[in-house]
């Protein structure tokens, strides 16, 4: 037998790659979810995941956080993309490189910086939860704000020249052609934005004192000590993640815009 | 046969660097010792070291950092003075007559620590806490010291002949768990300890004289206080505070000589490990009144926090009290130190060598380690409390802390630690310290006698140990009432719904669109090309 080289092996590497760093891990997780100490097969982390206030509340509490967060990010990302997209300032590249920027510099001094803005004002150690939100929404604002952005920047001018001969006022103008058509745009943006803040703890220790606890942090408590609900704890997440994925288009690959155009 | 190569290469790739870690020496006969440890837990020759330090305030107190490198650099032809471990390679091939490579990774945690141990990664030595040594000797997971490191009269073995009195007592002691007994010395060789106790700013509390565990419950200093966020040292503040009557009962007779230190300290102790169902469910609601005193949990911020002034009681460990309290003194701000009344947790870090160690090399380290003068470049470089006694330690303590001559001083007996015929005809060992250092960094390097027997070592929690982290899990998550929970997975559902119903309603005739009064609804056929 001749080996022969065909552009199909190029994708080896990428296979290989994928099997250990992505599908090997996934199954490991599945592994320890249902096993107990003695690597025996059980349920019993499925049962008392499901059966423990605590645990059932701590998702709870990261499905609201991840909302609020969401929310608060869409209503500031909007109208901010809106203007960058649409408006004919001069230089939008330089006002989309400010708000752009911070995302090249390490997180984790972003969030230290808001940290001392909160100490300096007094604000820290008052209101956790208000400061794990504003932290969550600073940190992933760039997120919302380039999907949006670029949706935006594509929709053709002529629709709304054609809303205007037909009479469209500006709002009939915003609900019926930029709304519809910068969802594809909302939804990267929420996907993009939701999930992790549902498991981002850096923002939940550092800005609300550790008093603050979120899915990402429990899975990291359960991983000091016992790796199976750990395990079991990921895996519901993962598919809690995987049904908003579903839910929001995020594999429909034609309405694709998390790729960022500057 | 192609996906058979390549798997063969992969397999052979990845088996070779693991069958070198296998062999404990090189192919030239070199030994090679794989030392695991804290970070920055060992004298490193850089910055702050012992070495470095002194060599630079002789010659150049006065040059920068960066200047001084340099001129070492031109000097010895490296920017750092020698570290521990290059002198140990240095001293093992004079001393043994064998070249020697110490291989050395760090850790960030026990767990981590733990769960290297676990995935087979092999060590000659790693030096864990006390309740994690504990854990790995109940998994049988370690090797015994041998016999020869227990030679009174070699005169190799520095850790047998000049480990404190102290120290060694608490290894001594003959342990339970699942059990079985066992004494932690058989296993483990001190390196550092410390205490538990409140770092407090004197401005705004006044701990002097008697601080106890339930200030954090003090609704007075709300938001000032902070605690540590991890299971063992909130188990143990709220161990501490539920059991506050017996432990100041247990105190007042020992003041009043009723019963002997030993008693003393073997009844706080049996306290301090109380791990029953009951005591558990009071711990966690103690834990959970208190979470909402709090500042917060933290694990490094504090001691930044309590310079800066936006805390003003820190639960602190007190190697990390020393820092912190040095630390204040350069920005003019004065911090204390207290034990408080009912109890300290007394933690250690010690040497023990998991299964399938290198006996002798990882032996000759933890001696190495043991010389007084080695204790002292680690005890100044890592700020905790080493466990060798010997002189040149006192030296070094007595150096630190001494009064200034013709300064007010107070003589602080340190007999206890260093030995009771410690310089038996020059006065023992007592230190000459100035009134302030009884209540800040030598009370926290060294706890005065007095306190001693209220520090209680908690052994690992054993099987009780899967209900304790519930606990702490408990302890920091919030619990919705059973109702809540339902309600808003309802709300889910109704979410969810929602969105699929505008995703795929449009499907199903019952809900589309009806047509305004007056038009109807005209079914359009897709536009199709005409084919030619």
């Amino acid at each position: 037998m001749k080996l022969r080289f065909s552009r199909k092996m190029l994708c080896i590497p990428y296979a290989v790659f994928l099997l250990f760093f992505v599908i090997v891990p996934m199954l490991v997780i599945v592994f320890y979810a249902f096993t107990d100490q003695n690597n025996h097969v059980s349920f019993n982390n499925f049962i008392q995941f499901f059966s423990d206030p605590t645990k059932l509340s701590t998702i709870v509490y990261s499905l609201v956080i991840a909302l609020i967060t969401t929310v608060v990010t869409l209503l500031i990302a909007y109208p901010v993309s809106y203007i960058l997209a649409r408006s004919k300032i001069k230089k939008k590249t330089v006002l989309l490189l400010l708000f752009i920027t911070p995302m090249w510099i390490n997180f984790v001094l972003r969030v230290n910086a808001i940290r001392e803005l909160l100490s300096w004002i007094g604000m820290l150690g008052e209101a956790n939860y208000f400061n794990t939100i504003l932290g969550m929404v600073y940190d992933f604002l760039p997120f919302m704000i380039l999907p949006l952005y670029t949706t935006l920047q594509k929709i053709d001018n002529s629709l709304y020249e054609a809303s205007a001969d037909l009479g469209g006022n500006a709002f009939t103008t915003f609900f019926r052609i930029t709304v519809p058509l910068s969802m594809p745009g909302v939804l990267s943006g929420i996907t993009m934005v939701f999930l992790p803040s549902m498991t981002n703890y850096v923002v939940s220790d550092m800005l609300g004192n550790s008093k603050v606890t979120i899915v990402g942090k429990f899975i990291e408590t359960y991983f000091g000590s016992d790796w199976h609900m750990g395990s079991m704890i990921a895996l519901v997440l993962l598919v809690i993640v995987f049904v908003s994925t579903i839910l929001s288009g995020g594999f429909k690959s034609e309405e694709n815009v998390r790729g960022a155009n500057l | 046969m192609k996906k058979k190569i390549i798997s063969l290469a992969l397999t052979a790739a990845l088996l070779l660097p693991s069958l070198a870690l296998f062999s404990g020496c090189s192919g030239d006969g070199t030994v090679i010792l794989r030392v695991y440890n804290w970070e920055e837990y060992i004298d490193d020759g850089g910055e702050g070291s012992y070495v470095y330090d002194t060599l630079k305030e002789e010659l150049a107190p006065d040059m920068s950092h960066k200047a001084f490198q340099k001129w070492y650099k031109k000097e010895y032809g490296t920017q750092l003075a020698p570290s521990i471990i290059d002198d140990f390679e240095d001293w093992y091939e004079e001393t043994y007559e064998k070249p020697i490579r110490v291989e050395y990774s760090t850790f960030g945690t026990n767990e981590d620590m733990y769960n290297q141990l676990k995935l087979g990664v092999t060590f000659d030595l790693v030096c864990p806490s006390e309740y994690m040594i504990m854990k790995l000797i109940a998994e049988d997971m370690l090797e015994p010291l041998s016999n020869e490191f227990f030679v009174e009269d070699n005169e190799l073995n520095y850790y047998l002949n000049n480990v404190s009195e102290y120290i060694a007592g608490v290894f001594a002691e003959e342990r339970e768990l699942d059990g079985k007994t066992y004494q932690l010395e058989k296993y483990a060789a001190g390196y550092m300890w410390g205490t538990t106790g409140f770092i407090y700013n004197p401005e705004k509390v006044d701990f002097t004289e008697n601080a106890y565990w339930n200030t954090l419950l003090d609704t007075n200093y709300k938001n000032k206080v902070t605690t540590k966020d991890n299971v063992r040292d909130s188990y143990f503040v709220g161990l501490a505070i539920v059991h506050q009557e017996e432990l100041l009962a247990l105190k007042e007779q020992y003041e009043n000589k009723e019963i002997t230190r030993e008693d003393y300290n073997e009844q706080v102790t049996y306290l301090m490990n109380d791990t029953s169902a009951e005591t558990v469910k009071k711990v966690q609601d103690t834990l959970i009144k208190m979470k909402s005193n709090l500042y917060g949990f933290e694990t490094d911020s504090g001691k930044q926090d309590m310079v800066t002034g936006k805390i003003w009681i820190n639960f602190a460990w007190s190697g990390d009290a020393v820092y912190a309290m040095d630390l204040a003194e350069e920005q003019g701000v004065e911090l204390n130190y207290y034990i408080p009344d009912e109890c300290a947790n007394l933690f250690f870090d010690g040497w023990v060598m998991p299964k399938g160690a290198n006996h002798q090399a990882a032996e000759a380290f933890i001696n190495f380690l043991s010389m007084p003068e080695n204790a002292v470049r680690n005890m100044y470089y890592i700020g905790y409390t080493s466990a060798i006694a010997g002189d040149e330690v006192f030296e070094y303590v007595e150096d630190t802390y001494s009064a200034e001559e013709g300064e007010e001083s107070e003589p602080y007996d340190l007999s206890y630690f260093f030995g009771k015929d410690f310089r038996a005809d020059e006065g023992g060992a007592v230190i000459y310290t100035s009134p302030d250092q009884l209540s800040r960094q030598l009370y926290a390097q060294y706890p005065p006698e007095d306190v001693t027997p209220r520090c209680a070592v908690m052994n690992y929690y054993g099987e009780k140990d899967k209900e304790i982290n519930e606990l702490w899990t408990k302890v920091k998550g919030e619990t919705l009432d059973a109702w809540a929970i339902v309600v808003i997975c309802v709300a889910a559902v109704v979410i969810v719904g929602g969105v699929l119903l505008a995703k795929f309603g449009g499907k199903i005739d019952f809900f589309r669109r009806k047509p305004k009064k007056g038009y109807e609804l005209v079914k359009q056929e897709p536009y199709q090309p005409k084919k030619k």
